[in-house]
C-alpha cells in the first residue's frame, strides 16, 4: 500500500495490505489496530482545534479500494486540424481533440442558427413592394441590415447608413420591414401575416419617456398623492365599517324590540326603571362579543336546486359550544331537533335558532357586565374603606324582573345594562 | 472536443488577444485569466549609433533596426539613456503611429508569445469609435505583415462586458486618457449612444503633479536617484543623484515624472463618497507618502480635492456621461442598461470611484428602474476586463465561425472588416 507513511518512512502499519474485510469486515482488526496507537497528550498551550489537526488522527487506513484503473494508459489528446461547417469558408483551425473520438462534425456548428429574412427579385419589388418615401435600394440596406443584425431593429437603426439614406427611427425601420414581410407572406400564401402599429409603439414609448422623465419632485409629489389617496381611502373604509357596525345592531335592536313586543301581549310587562347609566365603561369587548350575534344562514335562493332541508342546517361557523346550547334550549322547550322543513317552519325555525345564539351571547356578556360591576365595587371599596357602593338592584341580574324571555328556569336579562350601542333601547 | 468542453462551451484554438490602450497594450493566449503582459503603451527610440554597446543588445530585448534604436516595456523604458526619446502610439483611443506600434507587435511575438504569428488568430480589441480606415489598416497590417490564419476586432466595452457576463450592459470604462459610457445590447455597441468624456487617470496625474508642484516637491524619479536618507515628516529631502554622463530627454523626464506621480495617485487619492467638502475631508484620517528622492509627508483634504476632479464636472463626470449616454438608448433598453452596470478600466480603481459613481448615477437613475453595478472585486480582472472579455471569447466553440480567415481575407481583402466586425 502506497501510503503516506511508506513515502515519509514511519513505521510499518500493523495493517496489512488494504481488502475489503480490512475496510468491512471484523472488528477484531480494527481494534488491534487502535490498540498499538499511543494517545499523545495535547501540550499545554496548544489549541485544541490545532492538535486535532495534527493528532486527532486515529491512524485508520484513508478510504481506498483497490481499483483496476490504476494501471490504464491515459488516453492521448492531440493538437488536431478541424473544420467548422458553420463557416462559410473552409477555413482550418486548431484545437485538441482525441484522435479516439474520431472526426466528427464541429459540436458547435449545431448553435448556428439564423433568422430567415425574406427575399424579392426586382420583379416583385417592382409590382408589389414599391411604396412612397423607400427606394428599393433602402430597402435592401434594411433587409441587409435585418439579415446581419437578426432583427434586433435597435442595432439596425444604430449602423444604419445615414450618409447614403436619412436617419429613420427604428419605429420606420420595424414599419416598413413588416410591412414588406407581410406582403411577400401573404403573396406566397400564407395566411397568418403581422401587422406593425407603428403609430402606436411611437405612443407607447412617448409613453414611456414620460414616466422615466419625471424629475424626482414629481415622482415624489406623485408618491405623496397617492399615499392622501390611500389615507382617505381607509378612512372611507373605516366610516363604513363603522356605520354598518351601527346599523346592524339597529336591526338586531328592533327585532329584539318585536319579540318582546310579542311577549308584552301575553304578560304585560314592567316597566323597566332606566337606571342612570355610568357612561365611561369599556364596553369594546362586550361590543365584540355581540357584533356577532345570532347566525347568518347562507342565502339560498341564488344557488340553483336545493333541498330545504338544507337551509337549516347551522353554518359551520356555528360553534360546538352554541350548536350544544342551541338543542339543550330546544330540548328544554321539548322542540324537535329536526323538525319537517316546510316553508315556514324552516324560515321559523332558523329565527328562533339565531335568537337563541343571540341570547346567549347576550347572556355572556351580561356575565361580563356584572363581573366587571362586582369588580369595581370591589375596587370602589378598596380605595375608600369604609364605604360601600351600593348597586341599585336594577343593575343585578338576578333581582331584575324580566318575565319576557322565560326560556329556561332562571330569569334572564336580554338588557345588557351601561353599554349603550347594545340593544338596550329594547326596553325604553 | 471533451465533454467538459462542450459543457462549458469551450473551446481553445490557440488564439491570441491584444488590448490596446494609452496606458498600455495587453497581450496574451486566449482562455488564459490574465494576458501574458503589460507593454506600456511608449516606444523609447534612439539614434543607432550610440558609440557604447548596450547590454540589452545582447539579450535581444531591443530590436535593432538602423539607423533607430527602438526600447519597449518598462525595463528599458525606465532606464535613461542618451538620446532616447518616448512617444506614444496612441491617439484618441484608436492606433496612430503604425510603425511604433509594429515594433510593439514585432516585441508582443518575439518576447512575450514566443511563438510564430502563423499558427494564432488573433483577437484584437477596439475603441467603439475606431475609424474604418484603420480597422481596415489593422487587418491588413495583420494579414499580410504577421500572416495571422484568422483575425477579429471586437469593440472593447463589448469584451468587458462578455468579462462580466454580460451581454447587455452600459459599460464604463476609465482609463488613462478618457472615461466613456458605452451601452451594448447582445454583444453590439450602441455607437450612436457613446458618450466621452476625457477625464482619466492621466487627468488625475496632471492635477496631481500641478499641487504637489505647487507645494514645492521635488519629483526626482527613482531612476535618477542613487541614494537617499530616511528623514522627519517634510524634512529638506537629502539625496544623491545618478552620475549620468549625459542629460536625459526632455520627453523621458516628464514619462518618468509622470510614472512617479502616478505611483502618488494611485496610493493616496480617495473619491469621496459624496460631492467634496473641505470640512468632512480634513477629519478623514491622512496618508503618508514618500516620494523617491526619500521626502516624505501627510495628505489629508488634498486626496480628495483632486480626485473629486473625476466627478464634480456638470458635463464630464462619470455619473453624467452614464445617465446621458442611457438617455440615448431607445426607452426598451434602458431598463436593461441601467440594472447592469459594468464598470471596468485602470482608474476606476481610485478608492472610492465605485461607490461614488454608484451614489452619482442611482441619483440620476429614473426612479421607476432598478440600478445595478457590476465591478469586478480583482484589481486585474477591473484593469484588463476588456483582455479577459476578449480571452472568453476567442475560446468559445460558438465564436469560432466569425474569424476572418485568412482565405477569406485573401478573396475579398480588407474591406470586409466593416461587414465581418461589427
Ligand atoms: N490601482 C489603481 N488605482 C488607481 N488608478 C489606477 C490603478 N491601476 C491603474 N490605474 C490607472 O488606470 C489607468 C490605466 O487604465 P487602463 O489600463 O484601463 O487604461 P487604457 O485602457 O490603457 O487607456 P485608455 O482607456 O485611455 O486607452 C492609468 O491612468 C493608471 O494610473
Ligand atoms: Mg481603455
Amino acid at each position: 500500500m502506497a501510503d503516506v507513511r511508506d513515502i515519509m518512512e514511519l513505521d510499518q502499519p500493523v495493517t496489512p495490505e488494504l481488502t475489503r474485510e480490512s475496510i468491512i469486515g471484523s472488528d477484531k482488526l480494527k481494534k488491534r489496530t487502535f490498540s498499538t496507537t499511543k494517545t499523545q497528550r495535547r501540550p499545554e498551550g496548544m489549541h485544541r482545534e490545532v492538535f486535532a489537526l495534527l493528532y486527532s488522527d486515529t491512524k485508520d487506513a484513508p478510504p481506498l479500494f483497490p481499483s483496476d484503473t490504476r494501471m490504464r494508459r491515459p488516453r492521448k489528446w492531440e493538437w488536431m486540424p478541424f473544420t467548422n461547417p458553420a463557416r462559410t469558408d473552409s477555413a482550418v483551425f486548431y484545437h485538441w481533440r482525441r484522435p479516439s473520438d474520431g472526426p466528427k462534425e464541429y459540436p458547435f456548428a449545431k448553435f448556428n442558427k439564423k433568422i430567415d429574412i425574406p427575399t424579392y427579385t426586382d420583379a416583385i419589388y417592382q409590382q408589389h413592394l414599391q411604396t412612397e418615401g423607400w427606394t428599393k435600394e433602402e430597402t435592401d440596406h434594411l433587409m441587409d441590415l435585418a439579415r446581419r443584425f437578426d432583427l434586433r431593429f435597435i442595432i439596425m437603426a444604430d449602423k444604419y447608413d445615414t450618409e447614403k439614406y436619412n436617419k429613420r427611427s427604428i419605429e420606420d425601420l420595424k414599419e416598413r420591414y413588416y410591412k414588406v414581410s407581410g406582403i411577400l407572406a401573404k403573396s406566397s400564401g400564407e395566411r397568418k401575416v403581422y401587422h406593425y402599429d407603428a403609430d402606436h409603439e411611437r405612443r407607447r414609448k412617448e409613453q414611456l419617456k414620460r414616466l422615466y422623465d419625471r424629475t424626482p419632485e414629481q415622482i415624489e409629489e406623485e408618491q405623496f398623492l397617492i399615499n392622501e389617496l390611500k389615507k382617505i381611502e381607509a378612512r372611507k373604509k373605516e366610516r363604513e365599517r363603522k356605520t354598518q357596525d351601527l346599523q346592524k345592531l339597529i336591526s338586531q335592536a328592533d327585532s329584539q324590540a318585536d319579540h318582546l313586543r310579542k311577549a308584552d301581549k301575553k304578560i304585560p310587562k314592567k316597566k323597566l326603571a332606566n337606571p342612570t347609566r355610568p357612561s365611561r365603561v369599556d364596553t369594546s369587548h362586550i361590543l365584540q362579543a355581540v357584533e356577532t350575534a345570532g347566525i347568518k344562514f347562507p342565502d339560498y335562493k341564488n344557488s340553483g336546486v336545493s333541498l330545504r332541508s338544507q337551509r337549516m342546517k347551522l353554518p359551520a361557523n356555528v360553534g360546538q359550544k352554541k350548536s350544544k346550547g342551541i338543542e339543550q334550549l330546544l330540548q328544554e322547550m321539548e322542540m324537535e331537533l329536526n323538525p319537517i322543513p316546510t316553508e315556514e317552519v324552516c324560515q321559523h325555525f332558523n329565527e328562533l335558532r339565531s335568537d337563541m345564539v343571540l341570547h346567549m351571547e347576550l347572556k355572556a356578556a351580561l356575565t361580563s357586565c356584572e363581573f366587571e360591576l362586582q369588580s369595581l365595587r370591589h375596587q370602589y371599596e378598596a380605595l375608600s374603606p369604609g364605604k360601600t357602593l351600593t348597586i341599585p338592584p336594577q343593575l343585578l341580574s338576578s333581582t331584575t324582573e324580566n318575565d319576557g324571555m322565560k326560556l329556561s328556569g332562571n330569569p334572564e336579562i336580554i338588557d345588557v345594562v351601561g353599554s349603550p350601542g347594545t340593544p338596550s333601547g329594547a326596553g325604553t | 472536443m471533451s465533454a467538459s468542453g462542450m459543457l462549458y462551451g469551450g473551446d481553445e484554438i490557440g488564439a491570441l488577444v491584444f488590448d490596446p490602450g494609452h496606458h498600455s497594450l495587453r497581450v496574451g493566449y486566449a482562455q488564459e485569466d490574465t494576458p501574458k503582459a503589460e507593454i506600456p503603451a511608449i516606444v523609447g527610440i534612439a539614434p543607432n549609433d550610440t558609440p557604447k554597446i548596450e547590454p540589452e543588445t545582447k539579450e535581444g530585448n531591443t530590436i535593432t533596426q538602423s539607423p533607430w534604436k527602438y526600447y519597449i516595456d518598462t525595463t528599458y523604458l525606465h532606464t535613461p539613456r542618451p538620446n532616447m526619446e518616448l512617444h506614444s502610439y496612441m491617439k484618441d483611443g484608436m492606433i496612430e503611429n503604425w510603425d511604433f506600434f509594429e515594433k510593439v507587435v514585432d516585441y508582443s511575438y518575439e518576447k512575450i508569445i514566443q511563438s510564430a504569428s502563423e499558427y494564432h488568430p488573433v483577437l484584437f480589441s477596439e475603441s467603439p469609435w475606431n475609424q474604418r480606415q484603420k480597422r481596415e489598416k489593422l487587418t491588413e497590417l495583420m494579414f499580410e505583415k504577421y500572416k495571422v490564419p484568422a483575425f477579429y476586432l471586437v469593440k472593447n466595452a463589448a469584451l468587458a462586458a462578455f468579462a462580466n457576463g454580460r451581454s447587455t450592459a452600459l459599460v464604463i470604462d476609465s482609463g488613462a486618457t478618457h472615461t466613456t459610457a458605452v451601452p451594448v445590447l447582445d454583444g453590439y455597441v450602441i455607437s450612436n449612444a457613446v458618450v466621452k468624456s476625457p477625464l482619466g487617470g492621466d487627468y488625475l496625474i496632471l492635477r496631481s503633479r500641478e499641487m504637489l508642484e505647487g507645494l514645492g516637491i521635488d519629483l526626482t524619479p527613482t531612476a535618477l536617484v542613487s541614494s537617499k536618507e530616511i528623514l522627519r515628516d517634510k524634512e529638506k529631502p537629502k539625496y544623491t543623484k545618478k552620475n549620468l554622463s549625459f542629460l536625459p530627454t526632455n520627453s523621458w523626464m516628464v514619462y518618468m515624472v509622470k510614472k512617479t506621480v502616478q505611483d502618488f495617485q494611485q496610493s493616496v487619492l480617495q473619491v469621496s463618497e459624496s460631492p467634496y467638502d473641505e470640512r468632512l475631508a480634513a477629519s478623514v484620517p491622512t496618508v503618508n507618502y514618500e516620494f523617491p528622492t526619500g521626502y516624505h509627508q501627510d495628505f489629508g483634504y488634498e486626496r480628495f480635492k483632486l480626485a473629486e476632479g473625476l466627478f464634480d464636472h456638470a458635463m464630464l463626470g462619470a455619473g453624467y456621461i452614464a445617465a446621458t449616454s442611457a438617455g440615448m438608448c431607445d426607452v426598451d433598453v434602458r431598463p436593461a442598461l441601467y440594472s447592469s452596470v459594468v464598470l471596468t478600466g485602470g482608474n476606476s480603481l481610485v478608492q472610492g470611484f465605485s461607490e461614488r459613481l454608484g451614489k452619482d448615477l442611482s441619483s440620476r437613475t429614473p426612479g421607476s428602474m432598478r440600478l445595478k453595478m457590476i465591478a469586478a472585486n480583482g484589481t486585474v480582472e477591473r484593469r484588463f476586463g476588456a483582455w479577459v472579455g476578449g480571452s472568453i471569447l476567442a475560446s468559445i466553440g460558438t465564436f469560432q465561425q466569425m474569424w476572418i480567415s485568412m482565405q477569406e481575407y485573401q478573396e475579398s481583402g480588407k474591406a470586409q472588416i466593416d461587414r465581418k466586425c461589427p
